[in-house]
């Protein structure tokens, strides 16, 4: 089990830069069309916030926030998006995928449809991603009840 | 001036070769530690400077960015994981 950290100021420093972590973690999602970046890795930064937090805070505090269970309900949650919009097109008539048929619905131009689509699958699997690396660090990082091996 | 920059990441190339021998043959686990973070440091500007390079810059460091946190955040959880084996 990790325990709050001593030292005042990684846990200051630590809580200060999680907001603009976050902030940088929303712009790599946003601007994924034209420059570096996309769902995958947007969702790895937001990912690493939260380990930042459970290593400097300590896991009890985090898991207030995000337990397992809210992971894999995100995770669920972020496929659903993503699987969504592909099956929205399916069913206006397009392939899967095919965000050109969504302007319709939105009445917008097929282009815009399709910036709009890729953001959307893009949130999809940014929340995917940063649900599902939460749930593998928590897994490894709680103590093993089955074996009773307590860790301090 | 490509010339420049050019001659200047094969250097910091050259300096990683030097950390990473500190990394593979450090007598104690803390000596590895500081090579690794190096390492990172370096990596970084190395990123820099490809993107003076290719005259792309303002893409590179967007992932220079993400590399210097994620360094950061690697070198936090190594001092956890030695604090709680107790090996320092």
């Amino acid at each position: 089990m990790i325990r709050e950290s001593d030292d005042v100021i990684v846990r200051t420093v630590a809580r200060l830069l999680m907001p603009f972590i976050t902030l940088y973690a929303l712009y790599v999602v946003m601007h994924g069309h034209y420059s570096p970046g996309g769902g995958f890795q947007g969702g790895v930064i937001l990912a690493a916030g939260f380990i930042l937090l459970v290593v400097t805070q300590g896991i009890d505090r985090v898991k207030r926030r995000m337990s397992q269970e809210k992971a894999i309900i995100f995770s669920s949650l972020g496929l659903l998006i993503y699987a969504g919009i592909g099956a929205l097109c399916l069913i206006l008539g397009g392939d899967y995928l095919d965000y050109g048929t969504l302007g319709r619905p939105l009445s917008v131009q097929r282009a815009e449809a399709r910036s709009l689509g890729i953001l959307g699958v893009e949130i999809g699997v940014a929340l995917g991603v940063m649900a599902v690396m939460c749930a593998i660090f928590f897994a490894i990082f709680t103590p093993d009840q089955k074996n009773g091996r307590r860790e301090q | 001036m490509n010339t420049f920059f050019l001659i200047m990441g094969i250097g910091m190339c050259l300096l990683v070769m030097l950390c990473l021998f500190r990394v593979i043959y450090g007598p104690t686990i803390l000596n590895r530690a500081a090579g690794i973070s190096a390492v990172g440091t370096k990596t970084l500007i190395i990123l820099l400077i490809i993107g003076v390079v290719h005259r792309r810059v303002e893409m590179f460091v967007d992932i220079s960015m993400v590399y210097a946190l994620l360094n950061f955040i690697g070198c936090l959880v190594l001092a956890k994981y030695l604090e709680r084996t107790g090996e320092v």
